[in-house]
């Protein structure tokens, strides 16, 4: 279990993985949507920068449970 | 259901199309140059960022056996900057043959410029309720307040 998730994050980290290029497009997603519910700048930016955080989080957890998942089965 | 008002001689059709052809011009036609700023330096970015990306081969129009390309039909939700794209891409990939498909970063900068395509739906839904229901937002807020 430690080593699937010591391999998860080691592969997760290598500089030449496309997964990288999934932080600028979840910010601009991000920034984009909140801009369209809300007009006062500051909470656009606090509640984006939150949407960014659940959204990475989340997609980080499903990552791993999914990769342990695959490597028990 | 009655017509959507139209507020200030501005319509929200027009806020629409004009969202569509270039992303942000209907919040500048609404009055919001800031959010139009931003939405256009969002959305044309990250289209430009796709192209780049993914070696300028990411919005084509059709595929290798003339069927419409599904993913430009979502590139197409940024109506103005993709058709002008499509053209020059398409060169790029001919250019480029089916070396093209051996870039594993095309994948990454086809789904920039679908996602730029989505955002930019979202956005000419936003230019169209700003001027069709100028008091949604404001009664929204005060509810949140409350």
């Amino acid at each position: 279990m430690g080593e699937a998730l010591r391999n998860f994050f080691e592969h997760l980290l290598v500089l030449s993985n496309p997964l990288w290029l999934y932080y600028p497009l979840c910010a601009v997603a991000a920034v984009v949507y909140k801009a369209t519910k809300f007009d006062d700048p500051r909470k656009i930016a606090r509640s984006a920068l939150h949407f960014f955080l659940s959204v990475t989080v989340g997609m980080i957890v499903l990552g791993v449970v999914f990769y342990v998942l695959s490597r028990v089965f | 259901m009655s017509a959507p008002a139209t507020i200030g001689g501005s319509s929200p059709i027009a806020a629409f199309v004009l969202a569509w052809a270039i992303p942000g011009a209907g919040h500048a036609y609404a009055g919001h140059w800031g959010k139009a700023a931003l939405f256009f330096g969002c959305i044309t970015g990250l289209l430009l960022a796709g192209m780049l990306i993914g070696g300028g081969t990411v919005i084509i129009h059709r595929d290798t056996q003339g069927h419409v390309e599904l993913w430009w039909m979502a590139q197409m939700g940024a109506g103005g900057p993709t058709v002008a794209l499509t053209p020059i891409s398409e060169y790029l990939a001919a250019r480029a043959g089916a070396d093209i498909y051996a870039n594993r970063f095309r994948e990454v900068g086809t789904l920039y410029a679908a996602v730029a395509g989505f955002l930019n739906v979202l956005v000419m839904m936003d230019a169209y309720v700003k001027l069709a229901y100028p008091h949604r937002k404001r009664d929204e807020e005060e509810k949140e307040k409350a």
